[in-house]
């Protein structure tokens, strides 16, 4: 299927889903107006290409420096497809990165990875 | 959002209105199918179990950002409390230095002064070094009992033509000196009084006169004898100094000299309007808009402070109560138009 790719706005993140290799991310920073426009084809594409991905390893890398309620709340979603196809056979690795010094980023990934059973979740700190 | 998402087919809470909606249909059933009511049940309790750990979360979230924002309203309310603070010393440095820019100006009013009371005190005090000679003499011959009518009427000349030249030299500084003080007195006391429009024009550009000369430049002054004014003369003089040397400074290039003038007239009864030009090099397009502002200069390096006019402004806007607007056109010289009452508002002053 088509890749997905969606250059950063100020209020919202850059996306780069590369079906073909499995690797997925999103990077910068979310706070839009209206989360649904911004969410809704993320999670159209994704939950696309997680019910046809028996077979393939999948990596999700989130590099957020900052997000509002609306979109925390749309991670956990996505958190919860990724652990539902994890839970189908589907090898899924979330590396969640947070600067070192930002201990509201790092608690938000503890908070997220909380209710993962079937995912791999892992902290990655950056430095500077 | 929810209106939105209907249209793109995305809901956040989507999740949660489905097991609200299967809850709503099991509870329906309840009666009926008892394994399937169960198995439901558990269903939803999972689901409402995982919500509330979201909706925890969430909270968690919402507190956090909150925090965040409290600690970055509380840094913008500290950088803009120094802001403040900055911009109230910066006010007061600017102050201090417009001060200092009207104080220098004196400063060069006094050696104006001292330039133009050179020249008649020095031919009075020749004059009376030459009448001491003579006295001299003559009081040689008398001791000698040697004066002849011819050696009398030569003394008599020369003490009639000296004590002459010493009158009239001393009446020229002593009223150079009485100008001068006047200016001086105005400049620093800015006091309120009345003053004859056209003398108190000539009495501040004669203190200026060393300047113009060593420039080479002419100047005009039209202006009718009869205007007669209440009001701030010490501004005006302190305006027309900085046009003047403004003009000098700016107007011309090294060896160039030119026409400075000054044109009055009661434009509209009480209404005085003062047009201050010179045929120098004008004014660049892209300085015209800024000249009034303070700190702006073109000649940072070599001494300018940018108040010049930054002071002009101020004056004419401030005690002056009137409007002052640049007129200038690349190469073809600079024209400032002031446009200033014959009395200030506010109460008569006491008469001269």
């Amino acid at each position: 299927m088509e890749n997905l790719m969606i250059a950063a706005t100020e209020r919202s993140p850059e996306v780069d889903f590369d079906f073909a290799t499995g690797r997925l991310s999103l990077k910068g920073e979310s706070y839009p107006e209206d989360a649904s426009a911004v969410f809704g084809p993320i999670f159209a594409a994704l939950e696309r290409f997680l019910g046809d991905a028996a077979g393939k390893d999948v990596q999700f890398d989130f590099d957020l420096i900052y997000f509002n309620s609306s979109s925390a709340k749309a991670l956990m979603n996505m958190f919860q497809l990724l652990d539902a196809a994890a839970g189908r056979g589907i090898k899924v690795v979330v590396n969640w990165h947070y600067a070192a010094d930002d201990e509201t980023m790092q608690e938000f990934g503890e908070d997220f990875s909380e209710d993962l059973e079937h995912v791999t979740f892992n902290l990655v700190a950056t430095e500077g | 959002m929810g209106n939105k998402g209907a249209a793109t087919g995305f809901n956040l809470f989507d999740a949660e209105e489905r097991v609200l909606a299967e809850a709503t249909a099991l509870r329906g059933r309840l009666a009926e199918a008892e394994p399937d009511v169960r198995a439901g049940v558990a269903a939803l309790a999972e689901a409402y179990g995982r919500s509330v750990r979201e909706q925890r979360r969430l909270v968690r979230v919402s507190d956090r950002l909150q925090h965040q924002l409290a600690s970055v309203n509380q840094e913008l309310a500290k950088r803009r409390a120094e802001a403040e603070e900055a911009l109230t010393r910066l006010r007061e440095a600017q102050e201090t230095l417009v001060q200092a820019e009207k104080l220098a100006s004196l400063g060069a009013l006094v050696g104006g002064v001292a330039h133009e009371i050179n020249t008649p005190v020095g031919i009075a005090l020749s004059c009376a070094s030459h009448l001491a000679d003579a006295t001299a003499h003559m009081r040689k011959l008398f001791e000698a009992d040697d004066i002849g009518i011819d050696d009398f009427e030569r003394y008599m000349d020369t003490a009639a033509d000296t004590s002459q030249l010493i009158l009239g030299n001393c009446e020229r500084a002593a009223e150079l000196i009485r100008s001068f003080k006047q200016v001086a007195v105005d400049r620093t006391s800015a006091e309120r009084r009345q003053f004859n429009l056209a003398a108190y024009i000539a009495e501040t550009l004669t203190s200026l006169k060393p300047r113009i000369r060593q420039a080479g430049h002419q100047v005009e002054i039209s202006c009718p004898p009869d205007l007669d004014m209440d009001g701030y003369p010490g501004a005006l003089s302190q305006v027309l100094t900085n046009f003047v040397m403004n003009s000098i400074v700016h107007g011309y290039d090294e060896g160039q000299s030119g026409l400075l003038s000054i044109t009055v007239e009661e434009c509209a009864p009480g209404q005085i309007r003062l047009v201050y030009a010179d045929d120098g090099r004008g004014i660049a397009d892209e300085h015209r808009n800024r000249i009034f502002d303070p700190f702006f200069t073109t000649r940072r390096g070599s001494g300018g402070t940018g108040l010049g006019l930054h002071i002009v402004y101020n004056l004419v806007t401030g005690p002056l109560e009137g409007q002052v607007s640049v007129d200038a056109d690349g190469g073809h010289g600079t024209r400032f138009v002031l446009l200033f009452p014959r009395r200030a508002s506010g109460g008569e002053s006491p008469a001269p």
